[in-house]
């Protein structure tokens, strides 16, 4: 068990090693730091000066090691816009995303499970081809466009919900709705169909034909092995609700660090952008990780094996 | 496999495949997008720049506008259609270049694993791990800030969405034709590895790799319309089906319009690749997930 | 002169046990050496596992050995994958096992009889035309089969083919994989005699590996039999086929179905088959063998020639 805790860890850890690398790459790629942050027809001996004071005149992989030392110790440069740490700025913007953020993963999981295992307990009936035509359009309906149906219907024409803002906690409907209908409709076709695998499975037939009630089935044998493939969707969506969150607080003009991200990218402040970057994968890297770990208790068969190479 | 069984001296007869409505509606309107798409500049009534000044914020047939400007004007008086019709071909233009981008890449990748295997396969399998656990919006969001913005840049990036699905199929099948069968057989004849990849592997895995591509597809075109929709994909003078969005936001109240029916045109579009997708899927190859 | 000789050859595979285990060196072909002259064939025999399907990928150059040298045409097999390796590849061909699964499904028979030619660059695009029709007709494919699939055509239409592509570059030696036992007993007979008549025409040398032994004698010229990666009997067929020395191969020939009265004892192996990651100490086959002395379980037999020429590895055996 020790050994597979710390397998995951440090492919955790790998992984975000392997982002400050993309950040770096990136960022040396982007062009020459000096000329884009001083101007290009700034004179040679301030590009000169400027080189040395950062250390661009020093080898690649000195300037590497450096970078990543700055970002193992916290530094994550300032905001060339008002000058402030970006970090600061990102850490202030966080708040605001987790009012959005936690309510929409409620109700993908509040609503995508049980409509999942309901769909799969009553297959073929009118409930579950409802379930699955939301899943499908939880699948191609964008966030953005569900958001801006929702605002031109309850804001616009109704009047009930405002379109945008912070005020009061009605605003926090509509980015809610928009930002976790979907992944509820993606949720509940997965979990259907891990119910379905798992309910055709010989065990099941065994303990339904042993004579166990159907509903004991279900709660004690069906349950938690459909719970294995769905905690990692789960997992992956915990992961992927800041990139939910770039679009939809961009809709409500929601003040979150989506929005700041936008902003950043728009008004190219590196900084801003890298610290976001670190913080989204910091927070997939976790994620997966916290998954990684479940499974190992929900699925004893995996305790002290190696991760099978990406293959699945 | 069935070939085996069956006793192989005739052709297998060619049955004829019934293709449900629902599949049948969704490569309509495919097909409907394509030929706008290619005939865009023949179909469209106006330009996309030019402006009617008298006519601003018409609405569209139905809503008390006239068949002059069918899906009406916005705030400048510019034609509503003539932008989608040109919308559809700048999305589905991006959209295609980076799915074909996507699988040569990703088949390339998966090709060179399954060649020299080793620290060339591990390098390889690390690529895809990160980039499949890391939000692929994020990245290009990244990218973009670092790099700016032109239309090739952005095609490219949008290129490599995707690209580890193919990179693992190909890698996969390449394996296990290297391992044994037809690839082993024309290795040991000489032939270059060029040859065995290009002439026998490929065309023996392509079917899966166009359901990959299909299921990619319709993801692109909304990551390209999520990020037009920001103000961060194509840019104007140039319109996409997001841009369009991200535009006609700004007058949901007075000419929601504007916005709708590129929205309508983004989710059937999705819609119908998708249907398409799990179709061709479920006909090729039902293990791929 | 000699057209392949192996020398001292062994191949060694490291296998893990379990995902962290220590990898376990698994001696699949052990000290083997032999040679085959331009026109003549060696069969290998021995049961599966015995790592003769190993000693023909490492005799057609597939595989490297671990230790030994293969020598053919008087020049060391280069590395795989090398140009020199490509090139050599239109003098030694095999015919394979499963021909389904070594002909591309896609293409026609004609494409693949004429892909070497193409590979090698040999002829143009009528010449190669003219050259495949030769060959179909050459191993009795009818020439309207030639525009089919693999999947259209039967069993021994397939293994005809892979052998009309395995003719196509005028190869000096062929190694044959099992190429019958995946067909009919009826259409076996006929590929065989094909196949010889083949090699009797061309004057092809020929490394035969099966586990069958009558179609062994039917087509070899001499005839290794091998245990757990040894050769443990080697010579005339028909000297073994009537006296087998070593205990093995008498075993093996015993069990032969024979018409009318046995002249020899059937003899029934006990003791657990053969494991190469477990090779038993002393001579590997001492466990089963119903003759074995404390001499076997201690020293591993070397091959020593016998009486008649015969060459066997067996304490019991006098030498010549």
């Amino acid at each position: 068990m020790l050994r597979f805790v710390a397998l995951r860890v440090g492919r955790a850890l790998l992984t975000i090693a392997l982002v400050v690398t993309f950040a770096f790459v990136v960022l040396r790629l982007s062009g020459d730091p000096a000329l884009m942050i001083m101007s290009p027809d700034a004179p040679p001996e301030a590009l000169a000066a400027f080189r040395k004071a950062w250390g661009l005149d020093e080898p690649i992989w000195l300037q590497y090691l450096r970078y990543f030392t700055a970002i193992l110790q916290g530094e994550l440069g300032q905001s060339f816009r008002d000058g402030r740490p970006a970090l600061q700025l990102v850490a202030e913007r966080i708040p605001a995303t987790l009012q959005l953020t936690i309510p929409a993963l409620m109700l993908k999981v509040g609503l995508g499970i049980p409509a999942g295992i309901y769909a799969a307990l009553h297959r073929n009936s009118a409930i579950d081809r409802a379930v699955m035509t939301f899943a499908v359009a939880g699948f191609t309906v964008p966030s953005f466009v569900l958001g801006l149906l929702l605002v031109l219907v309850f804001a616009v024409q109704l009047g009930w919900l405002p379109s945008g803002g912070q005020e009061s906690w009605r605003s926090v409907i509509l980015p809610v709705i928009s930002m976790g209908l979907g992944g509820a409709g993606i949720l509940a076709r997965f979990t259907r169909s891990a119910m379905l695998e798992v309910l055709g499975q010989p065990y099941i037939r065994t303990a339904s034909a042993k004579g166990v009630p159907w509903h004991q089935v279900v709660r004690k044998h069906a349950l938690p092995n459909a719970a294995i493939p769905t905690v990692t969707i789960v997992g992956f969506m915990v992961g992927t609700l800041m990139a939910g969150a770039v679009v939809v607080e961009s809709v409500f003009s929601w003040p979150g660090v989506g929005r700041l991200m936008v902003v950043a990218v728009s008004n190219r402040d590196l900084a801003v952008v890298q610290c976001i970057l670190l913080l989204v994968s910091a927070t997939m890297v976790t994620s997966n990780l916290i998954v990684d770990l479940l499974y190992g208790v929900l699925d004893p068969r995996l305790r002290g094996t190696a991760p099978a190479g990406g293959g699945h | 496999m069935s070939e085996q069984v069956l006793p192989a001296v005739a052709a297998p007869p060619k049955r004829r495949v019934a293709i449900p409505p629902g599949v049948a509606l969704a490569m309509l309107w495919l097909l409907a997008m394509v030929t706008i798409a290619l005939l865009a500049d023949v179909i469209r009534p106006y330009g996309i720049t030019a402006m009617d000044l008298r006519s601003r914020l018409q609405p569209p047939v139905g809503f008390g506008g006239g068949w002059l400007h069918p899906l009406g004007t916005d705030e400048l008086g510019r034609d509503v259609f003539s932008r989608l019709i040109e919308s559809i071909r700048m999305s589905l233009m991006i959209a295609f270049g980076a799915t074909i981008i996507a699988a040569v890449f990703g088949t390339t990748m998966g090709f060179l694993a399954a060649h020299f295997r080793g620290w060339v396969e591990q390098a390889v399998l690390m690529l895809i791990d990160f980039q499949a656990s890391m939000p692929f919006l994020i990245l290009a969001l990244s990218v973009l800030a670092f790099f700016g913005n032109s239309l090739p840049l952005f095609i490219c990036l949008m290129g490599l969405y995707g690209w580890e699905r193919h990179a693992r199929i190909s890698r996969g099948l390449a394996i296990a034709a290297n391992a044994q069968g037809y690839a082993a057989a024309v290795r040991q004849l000489g032939a270059k590895p060029l040859r065995i990849y290009l002439k026998h592997v490929l065309p023996n895995i392509a079917s899966t790799l166009i359901v990959a591509a299909t299921l990619s597809f319709p993801e692109v075109v909304l990551l390209e319309s999520g990020l037009s929709f920001l103000g961060l994909g194509v840019q104007p003078p140039m319109t996409s089906l997001g841009n369009m969005v991200g535009y006609g936001r700004e007058y949901i109240t007075r000419a929601p319009w504007i916005m709708l029916s590129p929205c309508v045109v983004i989710v059937l579009t999705t819609l119908s690749v998708s249907i398409l997708g799990d179709w061709l899927r479920d006909r090729l190859d039902p293990t791929l997930t | 002169m000699s057209l392949l000789s192996l020398e001292g050859v062994s191949r060694v595979y490291a296998t893990r046990r379990g995902l962290f285990g220590k990898p376990v060196p698994v001696r699949a072909v052990d000290h083997v050496s032999f040679s085959v002259a331009p026109g003549r064939t060696l069969g290998i025999v021995g049961e599966s596992g015995c790592g003769k399907s190993t000693t023909g990928r490492v005799a057609l150059g597939i595989e490297r050995p671990s230790e030994g040298t293969v020598t053919f045409e008087g020049a060391t097999m280069p590395m795989p994958g090398t140009p020199e390796w490509r090139r050599m590849r239109a003098r030694l061909q095999l015919v394979h096992q499963d021909p389904l699964g070594a002909m591309d499904r896609r293409l026609t028979v004609a494409a693949q009889v004429a892909e070497p030619l193409e590979i090698h660059g040999i002829g143009d695009e009528t010449e190669r035309r003219d050259r495949v029709a030769a060959l179909l007709r050459d191993v009795g494919l009818r020439a309207d089969l030639a525009q089919r699939h693999p999947h259209e055509l039967s069993g021994g239409q397939r293994q005809r083919a892979v052998l009309a592509r395995a003719l196509a570059t005028d190869p000096a030696l062929l190694v044959a994989d099992e190429p019958v036992s995946a067909l009919d007993v009826s259409i076996q007979a006929q590929v065989i005699n094909m196949l010889t008549d083949l090699q009797a025409a061309r004057g092809i040398a020929m490394l035969f590996i099966s586990h069958d032994l009558k179609v062994v004698r039917q087509v070899s010229h001499e005839v290794a039999v091998m245990y757990l990666g040894r050769i443990v009997e080697q010579g005339d067929p028909e000297a073994i086929f009537a006296d087998p020395l070593h205990p093995y191969s008498r075993a093996l020939v015993s069990a032969i179905p024979v018409p009318g009265p046995r002249r020899i004892e059937r003899i029934v192996l006990s003791g657990d088959p053969p494991n190469p990651a477990d090779r038993p100490s002393g001579c590997a086959f001492h466990p089963r063998c119903p003759l074995a002395v404390s001499a076997c379980r201690a020293e591993v037999p070397q091959l020593k020639m016998a009486a008649d020429g015969r060459q066997v590895a067996c304490h019991l055996v006098e030498a010549a």
